[in-house]
C-alpha cells in the first residue's frame, strides 16, 4: 500500500524529470547537426569556389586580368538560392512541392543573374577551339627554349593536342588492363616459386616517387629511339600504373570462386574458354574501374611528357595549358587560361561521373594479399 | 550411363596425402553417398572424378576404360555444387545452355532440350531471369538442369542440399531421388549429413581420413557397422559406445558388469539408443534429464555404467527426471568392438543382466 503511494505521488515529478532529458536530447541533436553543417559549408567553401572561379572567369569578357566582377554577383546569388532550396526540401511536405520550389527559386536565380552578370559574359575565352589561326598568333617564350635558333613558337592547334592526349591515355589504359588482368588471373590462381615476394616487390616499386627514375627514363627512351613518339610516353604511364593495377585485379579475381571455373571445365570448356567466357565477366567492374584510373593518370600526365617530348606537334592538352600559363611576353591572358583549363577538365570530369558507380566497388572488392 | 571405378586411387596435395589406396565400383545407374565428416577426401574423390584433380596414383575407370588424363571437358560429367557455381552474368536460360554451346548443338536442338530439361525440374518461368533473383532452391534447380541438359554419362552431387533450409532440403531430397531413377543415371552423391545418404542413395560410402571405412545398403551400417567410426557417425541421437574389459562371458565397464557373449579382452559396446526400452530386468539407473521431441522421448539414464541414451517412441513422458527405471534390450541389437583394431565383432553380444 506504502509503495504503491508512493509511486503515484512521484509520478508528475517522474514526467518532468523525463521532459527535461527529452529536451536536453533534442537540443543537443539539433547542435551537432548544426555544427556538423556548418562545418562542412566552411571546409568544401575552398573547393568549390577556386573551381567556381574557373568557370565565371572562361566565360568573363574582360580579358588579361584577374577578373572577379563575375564570380561575387554570382556567389552572392547562387549561395542564397542553393541555401533556399535546402531549406525549402525539408520543409517539403512532398517530391512535387520540393521539386517545385526549387523550380521556382531557380528561375529566379538564373534571371537575377542574368540581369546583373549577363552582359559581363563572353565565349571569346574560347576562341582557340574554332580558330584554326589561334595557334600561329600566339606564340611563346618559353616553349622556344626548347628549339635552338627559335625565338618564340607558335600553339599547336588545341585538337591535336587533345588528340595526342587521348592516344597517350586510351594507349596506356589499353596496354595496362590487358596485362593487369593476365597477370592478376595467373597471380591469383596459380602457385609459383616466389610468389609472395614478387608480389610485395611490386608494391615496393609503386612506392618511390617517379621523378627520381626521370633521367634514367630519358635515357632508355633515348636509346631506344623513342624519344619525341607518344609510344614512348605511354611504355612509361603503362610501367609505372602497371603494378597497383595488377594488384588491384587480383583482388578481384579473388573474390571469383573457384567452382565456377571447375563448373565451366566440365561443362566442356577449356582453360582459356572458361577464363574468358566465366571469369572475365566477373570482374569487369574492376577492369572498368582500373581503366578509368589509368585513363586518367595518363590524361593528367605532365612531368613525362615535358621530358620526353620536345615537338611542339606532340604536345598534350598538360602542355597546351602549361605554354598557355608560361606565356611571359604580354602576361597571362587569364580568361584564355580559364577556358583551356577548363576544356582539359571536361574529359576527367565525365568520365568520374559516370564510373563512379564502378570506382567505389574498388574498395568493396578489396585488396588483399 | 556407366559403371564407374577406383583402383588403387592415391591423391596428395604435396605432402599432404588426401586419398589412400581408394578401391570402390559403382554399377550402372546405381545411386551412391560419400559420407564422411568434413577433410574426409570425399570432395577430392568426386573431383578426381570430374577430371579437375589428376589422381597421384591408381586408376579411375568409367566403362571399364582408363580415363586418369582425360580432360574435364572430355568426360562428359555433370556436376551440381554445394554453392551451385552458376554463372552471375548469364540468365538461366544461358546458364542452362552452357554447357550445349560446346558441343556443337542446333539452336533449335537446344532450345528443345532447355525447355524439356527446365519443364522437369519445374523452372520454365524463371528463364529470363539472373541468377541473382533466384531463392536458395531455385538456384538449385537451375544448377540441376545445367548438369542435366548434356545427358551426363556420370552425374555427381557436392553437398547439393546444404544451403537450404529444412524444408527445401526435405522435397529436393525426394525430387532428386525420383530424378534420379527414372533418368536412371549413375550419380554420385557428397554430404556429411547421414540423413541425406540414407534416404536418398542405393548404397553408402562411409569415408574416413582418405581411407573407406564401411561400403553397403543404408541398412548393413545402420545395423552392422564395420567399425566403430561408422557406428558412431550413423545414427541420430547417436549410439551409446561403452568400453571396458571382457573376461570370463563378463564385461566390466566403468565398475559395473554385464554378461557377454564372443568376445575377451578390451571391447567396446554399441547400443542405439531406439534399440533400448524401459522395464523388465535389466540395468536400473535414474533419470538424469530428458527431451521430448515431438514424436519421441530422449532419456538421458544415470546407470552403473555410465549415462545411457534411451529413445522412447510416444510424446507422453513416462519417466519424469529422477525417477528410477530399468534399461532392457535385446542381445542381438547389441554391437561389440574390439577397441584396439576398433573392428566389428561379429557374433559377440551383450544382455541387460544375467
Amino acid at each position: 500500500m506504502v509503495a504503491e503511494a508512493t509511486a503515484v505521488l512521484n509520478q508528475p515529478t517522474q514526467q518532468a524529470h523525463w521532459d527535461r532529458l527529452a529536451a536536453k536530447a533534442r537540443f543537443r541533436r539539433s547542435a551537432r547537426l548544426t555544427f556538423l553543417y556548418s562545418f562542412l559549408i566552411v571546409t568544401s567553401l575552398p573547393i568549390i569556389v577556386p573551381y567556381f572561379w574557373l568557370v565565371t572567369l572562361a566565360f568573363s569578357a574582360r580579358v588579361s586580368t584577374v577578373d572577379t566582377s563575375v564570380l561575387w554577383p554570382s556567389i552572392f546569388v547562387l549561395v542564397p538560392a542553393v541555401m533556399l532550396t535546402l531549406a525549402w526540401s525539408m520543409l517539403a511536405r512532398s517530391r512535387r512541392q520540393a521539386l517545385i520550389g526549387a523550380a521556382i527559386v531557380w528561375a529566379v536565380a538564373v534571371l537575377i543573374l542574368a540581369v546583373i552578370v549577363g552582359p559581363n559574359l563572353n565565349l571569346n575565352n574560347f576562341r582557340f577551339l574554332y580558330n584554326a589561326a589561334f595557334g600561329a598568333e600566339n606564340t611563346n617564350i618559353v616553349a622556344a627554349k626548347d628549339r635552338p635558333g627559335f625565338s618564340t613558337t607558335a600553339f599547336p592547334w588545341v585538337w591535336t593536342a587533345f588528340a595526342n592526349s587521348l592516344i597517350i591515355a586510351g594507349g596506356a589504359t589499353v596496354i595496362v588492363i590487358v596485362v593487369a588482368s593476365l597477370a592478376a588471373y595467373y597471380i591469383s590462381r596459380f602457385q609459383y616459386p616466389f610468389r609472395q615476394s614478387s608480389l610485395a616487390a611490386m608494391l615496393v616499386l609503386h612506392a618511390f616517387p617517379i621523378t627520381v627514375l626521370l633521367i634514367p627514363i630519358f635515357l632508355i627512351i633515348w636509346k631506344l629511339g623513342l624519344l619525341n613518339t607518344l609510344f614512348g610516353v605511354i611504355l612509361v604511364i603503362v610501367g609505372i600504373e602497371l603494378p597497383l593495377a595488377v594488384f588491384i585485379m587480383k583482388g578481384f579475381f579473388d573474390a571469383v570462386p573457384w567452382e565456377i571455373e571447375m563448373s565451366a571445365l566440365s561443362d566442356g570448356a577449356t582453360r582459356r574458354q572458361a577464363f574468358f567466357k566465366v571469369v572475365l565477366p566477373q570482374v569487369v567492374n574492376g577492369m572498368i574501374a582500373v581503366s578509368v584510373f589509368v585513363f586518367i593518370r595518363g590524361w593528367e600526365e605532365f612531368v613525362f611528357v615535358l621530358v620526353l617530348s620536345t615537338k611542339q606537334a606532340k604536345w598534350t592538352m598538360s602542355l597546351y595549358t602549361f605554354y598557355i600559363l608560361e606565356d611571359s611576353t604580354m602576361g597571362v591572358d587569364y580568361g584564355l587560361l580559364s577556358a583551356v583549363a577548363l576544356f582539359y577538365i571536361i574529359p576527367s570530369f565525365v568520365l568520374y561521373a559516370f564510373a563512379q558507380k564502378y570506382l567505389m566497388q574498388m574498395t568493396v572488392g578489396g585488396v588483399k594479399g | 550411363m556407366a559403371t564407374i571405378e577406383f583402383r588403387n586411387v592415391d591423391k596428395s596435395f604435396g605432402p599432404v596425402q588426401v586419398i589412400e589406396d581408394m578401391n570402390l565400383a559403382i554399377g550402372d545407374g546405381e545411386f551412391v553417398a560419400l559420407l564422411g565428416p568434413s577433410g574426409c577426401g570425399k570432395s577430392t574423390s568426386l573431383f578426381m572424378l570430374a577430371g579437375i584433380y589428376l589422381p597421384s596414383g591408381g586408376d579411375i575407370l568409367f566403362d571399364s576404360s582408363r580415363v586418369n588424363e582425360v580432360e574435364a571437358r572430355d568426360r562428359n560429367v555433370g556436376i551440381v555444387f554445394q554453392s551451385y557455381a552458376l554463372y552471375p552474368h548469364l540468365s538461366v536460360r544461358d546458364n542452362i545452355r552452357f554447357p550445349l554451346r560446346f558441343k556443337n548443338v542446333p539452336a533449335d536442338e537446344a532450345d528443345r532440350r532447355i525447355r524439356e530439361i527446365s519443364d522437369l525440374v519445374q523452372i520454365s518461368e524463371l528463364l529470363d531471369r539472373r541468377p541473382s533473383q533466384l531463392s536458395g532452391g531455385q538456384q538449385q534447380r537451375v544448377a540441376l538442369a545445367r548438369a542435366l541438359v548434356k545427358d551426363p554419362t556420370l552425374l555427381l552431387l557436392d553437398e547439393p542440399l546444404s544451403n537450404l533450409d529444412a524444408t527445401l532440403r526435405l522435397t529436393m531430397r525426394t525430387e532428386i531421388k525420383s530424378l534420379q531413377e527414372r533418368l536412371e543415371i549413375t550419380t554420385i552423391l557428397v554430404t556429411h549429413d547421414q540423413i541425406e545418404a540414407t534416404t536418398m542413395a542405393d548404397r553408402i560410402v562411409c569415408m574416413r581420413a582418405g581411407r573407406i571405412e564401411q561400403v553397403g545398403t543404408p541398412d548393413d551400417l545402420y545395423l552392422r557397422p564395420a567399425s566403430l567410426f561408422v557406428a558412431g557417425f550413423i545414427g541420430s541421437p547417436p549410439i551409446n559406445l561403452f568400453a571396458g574389459e571382457a573376461q570370463n562371458g563378463a564385461l566390466s565397464v566403468n565398475g559395473g558388469s554385464l554378461p557377454i557373449a564372443g568376445a575377451n579382452g578390451s571391447v567396446t559396446i554399441g547400443l542405439r539408443p531406439e534399440h533400448l526400452s524401459f522395464g523388465g530386468a535389466g540395468l536400473s539407473g535414474r533419470v538424469a534429464q530428458l527431451e521430448p521431441m515431438g514424436r519421441e522421448v530422449l532419456y538421458v539414464v544415470e546407470t552403473e555404467i555410465g549415462h545411457v541414451r534411451v529413445l522412447q517412441q510416444g510424446t507422453a513422458v513416462e519417466h519424469p527426471t529422477g525417477d528410477a527405471v530399468r534399461i532392457d534390450f535385446r542381445p542381438t541389437d547389441s554391437l561389440v568392438f574390439d577397441t584396439t583394431t576398433e573392428r566389428l565383432i561379429p557374433d559377440a553380444e551383450v544382455k541387460a543382466a544375467a
